[in-house]
């Protein structure tokens, strides 16, 4: 017998009857099974008696009896005792938490999968980044762009021990590379000093030596991505030699885009010593990387400094140091300080009472309340990931989107998130039953707006397990300022049957 | 102000199956041609809703023709007041399956 022929059999179809039983709960599964099996019997009667010669089942017997794990989660989920009902019911504390857990989760998961998000919540991966300061004119957004004259650099490399323990120059460049037996790529590369690696605490392979004995004067690395992208990952092309504006390179290695965490965009790194980095015009631009020299009184550099040079008409000009520690956790510290301004100004956009809940002459036990509470507390707990997590993922994300604006999509983002959220929170809370934690339902107008100064007015809603009715004043009066909440004794048990069933009353 | 009940076009065409003589799960199949996936459920909603009964058959009727016992569905009061509603908001339903009253003349 084949396997098709197998599944269409009745063995088969009453299998299949069984395995769906077993979804069915349990008080009802016989009654259940036993209306299906006859029904099958007579199923399988009508196609024989269609069928002309031996009858051994058909393809419509099976689909009859697949239809029955439809009926059968149909009365499982029907259950009001079955958990998974009770734990994704509409409106439930449960499913709320685990919604909010999940988009979480996918934010985090999303963050993950984006390269620049990824490295915006990545700690720096520079050791000892405290010392490591960036030297710019023109603040955070000046530190992205190359703003300091290869003039400046080489006169602060001579005259600056006091301040720096070493100091480091580079500057982004387009050029063609051409390596044997690949096509030539245009790459941005960073023309930089010899010693920007050993500054970054990079790994490096000591000076390589040319047949002749002498050190190549410049070595080319790669980032990985580039080398990947452009040159296939091709492992031959490390240790080659090609020619790079005029001079001969030697390409020493490839780097983890993950180590760059600098201003600027970077496909490999030329790293020159002195002689040769001379070369550069004067006044041309870059960036500039320096340690700090520690002392007894300031360990290490934290933050922002200011540094003043005597220029050539004598006037100063200032430069900022800013840490490369500080930068790194920079959207740590815009989460940090959107949400303390989003805690501040949350009064002022919303009232913070979840309202009047009386007494209850011990009935609501302490667990109940504590239920509540931590419901409450659990929801802010997972909203303030969420809200950081998605303005991350979005300011920096986005592909183009310069660092400076994304540190300010960052900022609108999570300040409003984070008051949408905690707005969202509290009104959520208001509108859940105290002891059961569902969303209240059916609204009913209750009262005339014109009565209002003789009698109540406003809206009324109830708990679907009957625990008890929600006044919530039209306008706020001295005697009804805001909602009120009524418990309703055990007499109402028999309006909620459900309820009763499901064991909530 | 009486509740207007409230069923989708399948639940009607299943009710008013149901109502012209096709008692038993199957024959609401073959007279609807819809699967059982969907049959059953919504015979067992229109049960719950308290529309339609179910019943089992005598055991000496299946004795007596050598088959297992049969559960047969009927209309309650409140399903025939129901259907008559649901032939008003959907008109085609008596088309498609005739009345019994209809079959008989």
């Amino acid at each position: 017998m084949n396997t098709r022929l197998f599944l269409c059999s009745l063995p088969a179809s009453i299998f299949i009857l069984r395995c769906a039983a077993w979804l069915v709960p349990g008080r009802e599964r016989a009654e259940w099974l036993a209306e299906w099996q006859a029904e099958l019997w007579h199923v399988w009667q009508h196609y024989r008696r269609q069928s002309a010669g031996c009858f051994r089942g058909c393809p419509e017997i099976t689909s009859f009896c697949l239809g029955a794990f439809r009926d059968a989660f149909w009365l499982r989920w029907s259950d009001p005792r079955w958990l998974p009902r009770r734990v994704f019911r509409t409106g439930s504390a449960s499913r709320c938490s685990l919604c909010l857990a999940a988009w979480t989760a996918m934010s985090l998961l999303l963050c993950l999968s984006l390269p620049g998000a990824r490295k915006a919540i990545q700690p720096s991966p520079y050791r000892d980044g405290d010392g490591l300061v960036t030297i710019s004119s023109g603040g955070y957004s000046g530190a992205q762009l190359p703003t300091i004259h290869f003039r400046d650099y080489q006169s602060w490399r001579a005259g600056t021990q006091r301040l720096f323990t070493d100091i480091a120059f580079y500057q982004p460049i387009l050029k063609r590379v051409h390596v044997a037996h690949h096509r030539g790529a245009e790459l941005s590369i960073g023309r930089a000093s010899d010693n920007l690696f050993k500054l970054l605490n990079l790994p490096t392979l000591p000076k390589p030596v040319d047949g002749s004995g002498a050190p190549y004067d410049a070595r080319l690395f790669l980032s990985q991505d580039a080398w990947h992208r452009f040159f296939g990952a091709d492992l031959r092309m490390i240790g080659s030699v090609t020619e790079i504006a005029g001079q001969r390179v030697l390409i020493a290695g490839v780097v983890s885009q993950e180590s760059w965490q600098l201003p600027g965009r970077v496909d490999a790194w030329l790293l020159e010593d002195g002689q040769h980095l001379a070369r550069l015009p004067a006044n041309s631009t870059g960036f500039v990387l320096a340690r700090m020299r520690t002392s007894r009184s300031s360990p290490s550099l934290d933050g922002w400094r200011s540094m003043y040079v005597r220029g050539e008409g004598g006037s100063n000009d200032r430069f900022d140091c800013i840490s490369l520690a500080q930068r790194a956790r920079l959207p740590f510290s815009i989460f940090l300080f959107t949400l303390i301004v989003a805690l501040v100004t949350l009064p002022a956009t919303t009232a913070l009472p979840l309202g009047e809940y009386p007494r209850h002459n011990g009935r609501l036990p302490w667990a109940d309340r504590a239920r509540q509470w931590i419901f409450l507390s659990g929801k802010f707990l997972l909203a303030v990931p969420l809200v950081s997590l998605t303005s991350v993922d979005v300011a920096y994300g986005i592909h183009g989107l310069s660092p400076t604006a994304a540190q300010y999509v960052e900022l609108a983002l999570s300040y409003f998130g984070f008051l949408f959220a905690f707005r969202w929170i509290l009104q959520d809370q208001r509108k859940r039953c105290p002891t059961c934690l569902r969303v209240l339902s059916n609204p009913a107008r209750v009262g005339q707006a014109s009565r209002n100064f003789l009698a109540w007015n406003g809206t009324e809603l109830i708990c679907a397990g009957g625990h008890g009715l929600l006044h919530i004043p039209e306008i706020p009066t001295s005697w009804f300022s805001t909602q009120r909440w009524l418990y309703l004794d055990a007499s109402w048990g028999s309006l909620f049957p459900e309820a009763h069933i499901a064991g909530l009353i | 102000m009486a509740l207007e009940p409230k069923l989708s076009h399948t639940a009607a065409m299943i009710l008013h199956t149901i109502h012209a003589g096709h008692i038993y799960g199957f024959s609401v199949m073959e007279a609807t041609g819809l699967p059982s996936g969907t049959v059953y459920p919504a015979m067992r909603r229109l049960e719950r809703d308290g529309l339609i009964l179910s019943k089992w058959e005598q055991q000496s009727i299946a004795d007596a023709e050598q088959r297992p016992l049969r559960k047969y569905y009927k209309l309650t009061r409140a399903g025939v007041a129901t259907l008559q509603a649901m032939h008003k908001r959907y008109p085609l339903l008596q088309k498609m399956i005739p009345d019994p009253q209809v079959k008989n003349a």
